[in-house]
């Protein structure tokens, strides 16, 4: 997919904010809150992926949907990021829209009948926080 | 101040006399197809957005591309709700040389084809149905608005596990149609959870015996999907029947005239609680107040009509009004990328670029998705004393500031 931010958007500057980080910006505090106990997720959409160093923590219906949280040690927000886009790629699923920030991420997905996204957040050093909502086809 | 949005039947001095703007023009139209006199507030919240982009880039210095700096005008043409009038509206923007629609999205099953040929594209700003962005079936059509796909999954994953029985009240304009669609799609996957589907006449003022239908079904929540004046009389006619159900809608629910309707009665708005694409991003709240602080500046604020029970006078946020917004800003980088306004490159490069959006999320679309709102920026607020506030029992909303609007 490519995605060409387009250089000369200085025209464009009454539209503040930051542009997609580095992830360096600020130093994270430790990690103090240990996470659930790992689970192994039931009924996923087929070839659903999970990244090597992803354990998922809980899965719950809601509704239609499945939430799977989980969490990703020694990732950076740019790694998991990448991680999961060439996961998805891998299985066979379409990335259909990505958007990464200095300490979030957001992969969204379709394949396997089902589409979703992927949510990454940072609060703390070498952990990547991941939240996932699968909804079906 | 600077309003410079003509009226549709304005004769252009163009010197194009087939459809494509002049070789020689450095101010290039995007036309506004909205429904100003059937709903004025949606119409006037697109054009305004629109307005508010195409007079920063001005202020900035127009767009630079291929050699030449580019400025924009926007044009309004009012389809009043009918698809006919809306298609007759993109034929006349495209003779008027317009390089884009921005559309509320009524008669688009005809309106698209008539843009293809021409290769401009539509962008739909505010109707969410499904099927009405397909990249390659309609590969100029792009859309910036939640869609009804996600507004119904949220819905689902919302209100299935507070153990409602869901009836469906939706109205026949395309909107409510729309609605029953996706709802079906979303809620279909726990049939338990649906007590009813009732359908109304989008332009009956009185629903009650369809409210009572969904009453005798069983029904502990109502979800309104149609117009905003359907919205107003199913809350008329549950209330008035000492019903107190819990009603949710569309983002329809959030027209201003929703409130107007009921200003007798507040007390009926309490409670209800719509859905809607998120205002702020992860990054704060702040660059959708700096948007609009500068729409309040350019326009004023788009009173409600109503106050709160301490006199304050209520204002709309402008969230619909940054999808136009964010689409031309898009459609800026665009003819940046594509170095000129050849319209096969501009139709090519909307697929490449991005643009910072209003709430300071990325806008763009890219090979195989034209809709630029995903599912997951769904979020649902609930009426208070005429204001709105977002939730605090669905995780992605609890995390939203509230905007102020007063």
């Amino acid at each position: 997919m490519k995605r060409v931010m387009a250089a000369a958007l200085l025209v464009l500057t009454a539209c503040s904010g930051t542009v997609g980080g580095d992830g360096n910006d600020d130093a994270l505090p430790a990690c103090t809150v240990a996470p659930s106990p790992a689970t192994s997720p039931t009924d996923l959409p087929p070839n659903f992926p999970t990244p090597d160093g992803v354990e998922y923590t809980s899965q719950e219906p809601a509704g239609p949907s499945t939430i799977l949280e989980g969490t990703w040690y020694g990732a950076t927000i740019e790694s998991a990021f990448e991680g999961y886009k060439s996961a998805f790629v891998d299985a066979g699923y379409q990335i259909t829209d990505e958007e990464r920030e200095a300490r979030d991420a957001e992969v969204n997905f379709a394949g396997g009948s089902s589409t979703g996204q992927v949510r990454l957040t940072v609060d703390c050093a070498d952990r990547v926080d991941v939240g996932i909502t699968i909804r079906p086809g | 101040m600077r309003r410079r949005v003509l009226a549709a039947l304005l004769v252009l001095a163009s010197a194009c006399t087939n459809g494509d703007p002049p070789a020689d023009a450095n101010e290039l139209l995007i036309a506004v197809n909205a429904p100003f006199s059937a709903s004025p507030y949606v119409g006037h919240t697109i054009l305004q957005g629109v307005q508010l982009a195409v007079d920063q880039i001005e202020d900035a210095g127009g767009v630079e591309a291929g050699g030449r700096t580019y400025t924009f005008r926007a044009q309004l043409y009012d389809s009043a709700l009918s698809p006919r009038r809306a298609l007759d509206n993109v034929r006349q923007a495209l003779e008027d040389g317009a390089v884009a629609i921005v559309d509320e999205g009524t008669g688009l099953e005809s309106t698209w084809s008539v843009a293809a040929q021409a290769q401009v594209p539509i962008c739909v700003v505010y109707q969410g149905g499904l099927g009405m962005v397909d990249p390659e079936a309609r590969p100029n059509v792009f859309r910036i608005a939640p869609t009804d796909h996600g507004v119904a999954f949220r819905f689902a994953e919302y209100l299935v596990p507070k153990g409602l029985k869901v009836a469906l009240v939706h109205d026949d304009s395309d909107y409510g149609q729309g609605g029953r669609l996706a709802f079906d799609k979303a809620f279909g996957h726990t049939p338990d959870a649906i007590a009813a589907r009732v359908s109304v006449p989008a332009a009956s003022a009185d629903v009650a015996p369809q409210v009572l239908r969904a009453r005798r079904a069983g029904a502990t929540a109502l979800l309104v999907w149609g117009r905003s004046t359907t919205v107003a009389e199913v809350l008329r006619a549950a209330r008035t029947a000492g019903w107190d159900v819990p009603v949710y809608g569309a983002p329809s629910a959030e027209d201003p005239l929703v409130r107007e309707q009921l200003a007798e009665r507040p007390e009926w708005v309490d409670g209800l609680t719509f859905a809607s694409g998120r205002m702020t991003a992860e990054v704060g709240p702040e660059p959708f107040l700096e948007f609009q602080s500068a729409y309040h500046d350019a326009f004023g604020r788009d009173e409600v009509g109503v106050t709160t029970s301490a006199g304050e006078t209520v204002f709309q946020p402008p969230d619909y009004a940054m999808y136009g917004y964010d689409f031309v800003n898009v459609l800026a980088a665009a003819i940046v990328a594509a170095n000129g306004i050849d319209k096969a490159a501009v139709l090519d490069a909307l697929e490449q670029v991005d643009a910072r959006g209003a709430n300071g999320d990325e806008r763009g679309f890219n090979e195989i998705n034209h809709d630029g709102v995903v599912d997951d920026d769904v979020y649902f607020a609930v009426f208070e004393d005429m204001t709105y506030r977002p939730v605090q029992d669905d995780p992605l909303s609890s995390t939203l500031e509230v905007i102020p609007q007063t």
